[in-house]
């Protein structure tokens, strides 16, 4: 019976994942088809163009090929998570668990900074930014990470660690433990998880963040892969080919770091208490 | 929302606190990485932004002070902005539940225990993650146009297509399909939230005899509750800034059909060189979403059950 | 033991990016970087006044596909070699990049020395006083110099214009042929123009047209305003607004009347089309038989039809039709401290023949006819068809109109308003109100 039950189940799934999907699959022979068989709606090219992933990863306007995108992506990536995860949990402790003057009115700013579009701050933070000569460097991409993050994270740390039975604090507290002792060795270990999802969505969502990239990036071997992107759309001539081919290999860093997150993931904002 | 300022700690310790459980120097170290970051490099653009909001400024020359011309004008003279207003309250409004329910409805079905119950998850989650991809604008005008799969798979039942993106009358529809589309991020939180019931719950519930339409409604969605409040409120504040696949796909058209808020003021800015206008239209939208999202937490109390209320920490 | 491996996993994955960002180069700090070989320190080129000896770094921005790219590094490349003071250092973008761009760093103060710029464009940013007076670079027996009469903005040249450029009409031979079509003639009025569309529709298979609904193009508008002898729509620097309600009522109405009668495609299917994009562009798709086209954009519409293109100039009015002129430059910013070097540089760009070699017709056809006579032996008959669309239009041309300062506004609401009329949510009469109120207010405004 159980088993009957089971074989529906992944029936329903694999229906359900292959309707999610298609669109990707189109993509992907979209990526092997040649200029002219673009126009058809077919899913699969008649005869698939693999060198446009050859072409697209050599990249010729410079000597550059996508590894070395790709590698600044990544490094890049690599400090953002790092300056999140670690700065995020130090102000989410900060609002979740310690009273101080004002906390109200600075948690409420912090909501704040996500209503307002970043199209009218990007300019006077480019002027900043371009004042201290940091133009042309990955400085004003990777900073902002260190200062907590990003509003998203800390409200979705704060949630955790309310999350937290406050019996672990106290226990420490009878032992001597000082605030800072309590967050080192209760509360962050205990947020791990959380940190995990973190690190994920930094790395997803940053990884995208085309109008920034595109103002403090100036010379080509300083590209991310999002940028080099978008130099195969120009005024007269879409690339269409090398651009899908190298597009959808741009998604894979994060699908795998997603596949194999999994399990922290979900149990990161499982364990979150968002609940309150 | 408000943070626990009932917290009362009765245990005689030394610590620096004052005597009604204030933590300042300590509370002011921890938030400090934000608390710097905001005053050194948000701040004063947030600032700027919102003087420039008084001036007339091109980008390509020096602001001029124009006083409330700009605000004037948006809320009496400019049919583009009330155009792009309705847009995106339509789109907030018609694709945010949707999102929220059909999340929701995929969180349910993932959370079993199935053997590949990863491997679902992460083809279902893809989609999220091609986001802000220029790849998506040739995907979604392919898949939904005159000869797209959407209208071929319509075929099969003798249902004859229109050209989705490009109709005035759906090419908005088109976009809250994209959106939903990319429901992974708020799925996956549902997921957490429903991972979090206590089985016990469900068990006694069983005990007593309970049928599962029952449990959905009497635990299942009590208890996600706040994670529903949790996404609505993301979801709000995120929606009404869509930008890129208005930018990629449509830009917009045809007629504005699909000029969402987002995009307009980026327009405004960038294209037309009206930053001053634009930044105008920045700080209305600032208030409507706050406006709105107060009110949220405002009727919040009212739906939403924290098992830790007890101890009052809301 | 789950949680172990996936422990592992992440380490492991951990090591494969330090790996990865190991092998690759240094990229995150600050600082220039320039493409170009550090200069040998004497230099012995050079025949100006300018002191060639001082090491001076030339910012310079542009945009193009990789084609133009490639070639233009090799042209800097080649100036570094004679001038071996100068050193470059480049930033190139795609089309929509740079534009999104280009504003932020006027803002910041920050606009690169040299900057490529379009026709399009160059009258906002001159306006706002971006861009540097280049008037007393000396281009005579390079550039005609009526053309540089017709490129000044108030008396004064702002852009060298680096390539001839034509607007014209491409048409796919092949299938016109086919069909028993009469091929478009130079020099067609207007009311050929829609003859064709109605007899080609007729002889065309079912799906395919002969022309488009080009109504919600702001400059096909422009062009038939101009032709039948109308005022430019925006003249004396946009101060004068003009929409002449005659021909605007004529021609939309007689679009009205195309639509009606199923002559061009419906609106829906029109919207879908985008230019150049090799999916959806109208010609490549192969949905309507003629499009626009420009010596910049034949060659990309050509490699869509490989061989089955020929060209033809705009329709023409009492007055003429169509434009040939040059409307893509090299500027220098403002706010430059090498203008001198910049401005010998953007001669140099023009008349040097091994540059003249290396940039080929990456940016169309070059303007300095010499230049142009030493390439032409080498190029393909599709490569000419560039020069065909200017040499077919030129006689009849009309000046370039450019949105003046200001009225980049007016365009998008011109799309997006004779859209609704394509849709049918709205009339002629009310477009016109809209369009020509918004277009007298900007006008006010100066």
């Amino acid at each position: 019976m159980n088993q009957l039950k089971n074989k529906r189940k992944h029936f329903v799934l694999i229906l359900f994942s292959v309707f999610m999907i298609y669109p990707v699959f189109w993509w992907l022979g979209a990526s092997l088809k040649s200029i002219e068989e673009m126009k058809s709606p077919s899913l699969w090219p008649t005869e698939p163009i693999w060198d446009n992933y050859i072409q697209g990863w050599l990249f010729s306007p410079s000597e550059h090929t996508f590894a070395h995108f790709f590698s600044n992506t990544l490094l890049m990536e690599l400090w953002n998570v790092a300056g999140g995860v670690i700065t995020a949990a130090i102000v989410a402790y900060g609002f979740a668990r310690l009273n101080f003057k004002l906390k109200g009115l600075w948690f409420s700013i912090l909501l704040m900074t996500m209503m307002l579009p970043t199209q009218v701050t990007i300019v006077p933070q480019y002027i900043l930014f371009n004042k201290l000569d940091l133009v042309n460097s990955y400085v004003p991409l990777i900073l902002p990470h260190f200062f907590g993050g990003g509003a998203f994270f800390i409200f979705l740390l704060v949630q955790f660690i309310r999350g937290i039975p406050r019996d672990l604090d106290e226990a420490a507290k009878i032992d001597g433990a000082s605030v800072y002792g309590i967050f080192l060795r209760i509360i962050f270990p205990l947020i791990k998880p959380s940190l995990v999802t973190v690190a994920i969505f930094t790395f997803i969502w940053s990884w995208d963040d085309f109008f920034a990239q595109v103002l403090y990036l100036t010379s080509v071997d300083k590209f991310t892969v999002g940028l080099a992107l978008r130099m195969y759309i120009d005024q007269f001539e879409i690339q269409w080919g090398p651009m899908l081919a190298m597009a959808m290999v741009s998604i894979i860093p994060s699908a795998i770091i997603f596949f194999l997150a999994q399990k922290h993931f979900v149990e990161g904002i499982a364990t979150t208490g968002i609940k309150g | 929302m408000e943070t626990d300022k009932n917290e009362k700690n009765t245990l005689p310790i030394k610590h620096k606190r004052s005597k009604n459980g204030m933590n300042n120097l300590a509370g002011y170290i921890f938030i400090s990485p934000w608390l710097i970051g905001f005053l050194l490099l948000t701040l004063w653009p947030i600032l700027q932004s919102f003087y420039l909001s008084f001036t007339d400024y091109s980008l390509l020359s020096d602001p001029e002070w124009s006083g409330l011309d700009n605000y004037k004008k948006i809320f009496t003279r400019d049919d583009d902005f009330t155009a792009s207003l309705s847009v995106t309250f339509i789109f907030v409004l018609v694709s945010l539940p949707l999102k929220l329910i059909f999340s929701l409805l995929v969180a349910l079905m993932l959370n079993q225990k199935l053997k590949g119950m990863n491997f679902y998850r992460t083809v279902i989650y893809f989609p999220s993650l091609i986001g802000g991809s220029i790849a998506v604008s040739l995907l979604w005008r392919n898949i939904f146009g005159v000869d797209g799969y959407v209208n071929e798979m319509l075929s099969w039942f003798g249902i004859q297509g229109i050209g989705w993106v490009s109709n005035p009358d759906t090419a908005l529809g088109s976009l809250v399909l994209l959106n939903i589309w990319q429901f992974g991020s708020t799925m996956v939180i549902f997921l957490a939230g429903l991972k979090q019931i206590p089985s016990e719950l469900y068990e006694s519930a069983s005990v007593d005899g309970a049928a599962k339409v029952r449990k959905f409604f009497h635990i299942t969605l009590p208890m996600l509750s706040p994670v529903m409040f949790f996404n609505l409120i993301l979801g709000i504040i995120g929606s009404f800034q869509m930008f890129t696949a208005a930018l990629i796909i449509t830009k917009g058209g045809p007629m504005h059909s699909t000029y969402m808020y987002a995009l307009f003021l980026y327009e405004k800015a960038f294209k037309h060189f009206q930053m001053g206008y634009a930044s105008a239209l920045a700080w209305v939208l600032l208030v409507i979403v706050a406006i709105i999202t107060a009110l949220n937490f405002f009727v919040s109390r009212y739906w939403v059950f924290y098992e830790s209320d007890g101890k009052g920490d809301r | 033991m789950k949680r172990k491996w996936s422990k592992s996993m992440g380490l492991l994955m951990l090591v494969i990016l330090l790996t990865i960002t190991a092998c690759g180069s240094n990229n995150t700090n600050e600082g220039k970087t320039t493409n170009t070989p550090k200069p040998a320190d004497n230099s012995s080129v050079s025949n100006n006044t300018v002191d060639n000896t001082k090491p001076v770094e030339l910012s310079i921005m542009w945009w193009g596909p990789d084609t133009r790219h490639e070639a233009t590094l090799k042209a800097l490349e080649i100036y570094t070699n004679q001038h071996a003071n100068i050193t470059f250092k480049p930033e190139y973008l795609a089309w929509d990049a740079f534009w999104a761009k280009l504003p932020t760093l006027a803002a910041s103060k920050s606009i690169t020395d040299v900057l490529q710029m379009d026709a399009a464009y160059i009258q906002e940013y001159v306006g706002k006083g971006t861009l540097e007076d280049l008037s007393d670079i000396d281009l005579s027996g390079i550039v005609d110099s009526n053309v540089l009469e017709n490129l000044k903005i108030d008396g004064k040249l702002y852009g060298i214009p680096l390539s001839q450029n034509a607007q014209g009409i491409a048409f796919n031979k092949t299938a016109l042929e086919a069909a028993g079509v009469d091929l478009p003639q130079k020099d067609w009025t207007w009311d050929e123009y829609f003859e064709f569309g109605r007899t080609a529709k007729e002889k065309l298979p079912e799906g395919q047209y002969g022309i488009s609904d080009t109504s919600d193009l702001w400059d096909w508008y422009l062009w038939y305003q101009t032709g039948n002898g109308g005022q430019p729509l925006m003249t004396d620097g946009g101060k004068t607004f003009t929409l002449d309600r005659d021909l605007f009522f004529e021609y939309h109405n007689t679009f009205a009347q195309l639509r009606q009668d199923k002559i061009v495609p419906p609106a829906e299917q029109q919207v879908a089309l985008l230019e150049n994009d090799p999916t959806s562009d109208p010609m490549g798709s192969g949905v309507v038989m003629t499009r626009g086209a420009t010596t910049g954009s034949v060659n990309a519409l050509e490699s869509m039809l490989p061989g089955q293109i020929d060209v033809v100039n705009l329709p023409i009015g009492k007055a003429g039709g169509g434009w040939a002129q040059s409307t893509i430059f090299l500027s220098v910013s403002a706010n430059s401290k090498n203008k001198e070097q910049a401005k010998e540089f953007l001669k140099w760009f023009i008349t040097d023949a091994e540059a003249g070699k290396a940039l080929a017709l990456t940016r169309g056809i070059p303007i300095n006819p010499k230049i142009y006579e030493a390439l032409e032996p080498e190029l393909t008959p599709q490569e000419k068809l560039g020069k065909k669309i200017y040499d077919v239009a030129l006689d009849k041309a009309l000046p370039f109109y450019p949105i003046a300062e200001g009225y980049s506004e007016w365009v998008d609401t011109y799309k997006a308003t004779m859209q609704s009329v394509m849709f049918g949510k709205s009339s002629v009469e009310d477009a016109y109100e809209k369009l020509n109120n918004l277009g007298l207010e900007i006008a006010a405004k100066k």
